[in-house]
């Protein structure tokens, strides 16, 4: 290279750059989208970088492979995010608060299927059951993915902190952001099943995020301590969070 | 004669020679390096940081004593290698979420770009901010956290840092170019990398206090006491005591 004349010589080759595309195409139709799905791992890849390949995958026979899959690395980062999130209080809740998200998130996906499916019937789609339930999964895959981004995050907070309160909207936060990708792998995969109208679908989503929300108060203390694993009173998620935030010395759930 | 070099035919081998090379920060020649000298330049922007903010964090902790600057020196660049380590995973996994085509291992380089660049800024600055410091009246029995001496090398530590950062973001930008073809997706990142790095470095900054000077004894490498609460907590609470006050003031 002539420092001095930065102009001589051969001029270096343009980086291309991908071509745009104007309309998307339909699943499979792009090569990329064909390529197996062997392992987890490569699930997780997937569900970052080529989520198609997985809405793909979802519809050929044998995908209860990779739903098996999914289920257990969404298993797996959930019993990760809740060790995090036990170490706030330690004792008990290094192993209660993993088990709780876990078991948690599983019921709160188990309790909306049904309406997920009736929704996406109703609509219109043609998608099968195990479809929907696929899809299901790799929303909780996406979700509890970006909870283990979020972990080194909230484990700096959770040993600077001794405010209940001030954990549980950190959990909050992180869990909606995670949520709302998930979300969004939800609507593209529900867009390939040629439903006439997504508004079933938007119901869906709030119904979801309302019953994971009671769930985290059906299930407390999750962030704080206490004596039961289960709460002995019913309460619904607005009046705990009231309650949470008037007692800010309080640990949730007592 | 053969015509056909490729870009990289172009470019020196990463070493301190290149430094003014890197600081131009063009796009071709940092893309070249991201994905065909990776390792060379993680090491380069990872020594960038130690020396650029350790110089510019020496010069500022100076104003207690040499032990402080000492202190500084590596916290500073402390808190930006242990912010690029920490949100690493996360700032991996949202890249290609929203829709840039970057492996981890190139979202975690051009993260390191972004604050070696602001770092190499920070040591331009250094002379200043020693300038500055030699300046201001030195710091003795009768200064307290509201005197105007520390309150004006607060504001100019905070300035010269958020002028640097900015610098290092919007270098970062041309750069994000190479992955996509749409703008407002480079810019979606870039604006969500800033954001989770502001959150978590702005913890980690708050742990590794004092960086200045710790009026409630003597000079620590981090106060005990700091490790208790967080940032955003305490400018909750001062914001809250602060509308308690007006209300009843009015």
């Amino acid at each position: 290279m002539n420092e001095l004349n930065p102009t001589a010589g051969p001029i270096p080759p343009a980086i291309p750059t991908p071509p745009r595309l104007t309309k998307p195409l339909a699943l499979g139709e792009d090569p990329a989208d064909r390529e197996p799905i062997s392992g987890p791992l490569v699930a997780v890849e997937a569900i970052l970088r080529a989520p198609r390949r997985i809405m793909y995958q979802l519809r050929q026979p044998g995908s209860g492979r990779l739903i098996t899959a999914m289920l257990l690395v969404s298993i797996l980062c959930s019993l990760i995010y809740g060790l995090v999130v036990g170490t706030f209080s330690q004792g008990t809740q290094l192993w209660a608060a993993p088990a709780k998200i876990a078991g948690g998130l599983l019921v709160t996906a188990l309790i909306c299927l049904p309406s997920l499916y009736i929704f996406t019937c109703l609509s219109g789609s043609e998608a099968k059951l195990s479809e929907i339930f696929g899809l299901v999964t790799g929303l909780l895959m996406l979700m509890t993915i970006l909870l283990i981004g979020f972990a080194p995050v909230a484990w700096l907070f959770s040993q600077s902190t001794e405010s209940v309160v001030w954990m549980g909207v950190l959990h909050l936060i992180f869990w909606f952001i995670s949520t709302m990708f998930g979300l969004k792998f939800l609507d593209s995969g529900f867009s390939h099943f040629k439903a006439k109208t997504s508004a079933g679908l938007y119901i869906w989503v709030m119904v979801f995020i309302l019953v994971a929300v009671q769930m985290t108060t059906a299930l407390r203390p999750i962030v704080g301590k206490a004596d039961d694993f289960f709460p002995k009173q019913k309460q619904f998620f607005l009046s705990h969070w009231n309650e949470s935030l008037n007692a800010p010395g309080k640990p949730a759930g007592q | 004669m053969n015509t056909q070099a490729t870009t990289a035919d172009f470019l020196p081998r990463l070493s301190a020679r290149s430094a003014d090379m890197f600081l131009r920060a063009d796009p071709r020649s940092l893309y070249e390096w991201v994905v065909q000298q990776r390792t060379r330049l993680i090491w380069f922007c990872v020594g960038l940081i130690i020396v650029g903010s350790g110089t510019y964090g020496a010069a500022v902790g100076v104003w207690r004593e040499p032990l402080q600057a000492l202190y500084t020196g590596i916290k500073l660049p402390l808190v930006i290698l242990l912010t690029t380590f920490g949100n690493g995973l996360l700032n991996g996994m949202l890249a290609p979420l929203l829709g840039l085509q970057v492996s981890f291992r190139q979202s975690f380089v051009l993260v390191l770009i972004s604050f070696a660049l602001a770092s190499f800024v920070l040591a331009g600055f250094s002379s200043v901010a020693l300038f500055l410091v030699w300046n201001t009246p030195p710091l003795n029995a009768m200064t307290r956290l509201s005197s105007p001496e520390y309150g004006f090398l607060q504001l100019m530590l905070a300035g010269i840092i958020a002028t640097a950062g900015i610098i290092g973001n919007v270098r970062l930008l041309p750069l994000l170019g190479r992955w996509t073809t749409s703008r407002a997706i480079a810019r979606r990142v870039l604006f969500v990398w800033l954001a989770t790095n502001l959150f978590l470095g702005s913890q980690i900054a708050w742990v590794l206090r004092p960086f200045i000077w710790d009026p409630a004894g003597e000079t620590r490498f981090i106060g005990r006491e700091y490790l208790r609460g967080s940032f955003y907590e305490t400018v909750f609470e001062a914001t809250r005591r602060l509308m308690i006050k007006q209300e009843h003031d009015s």
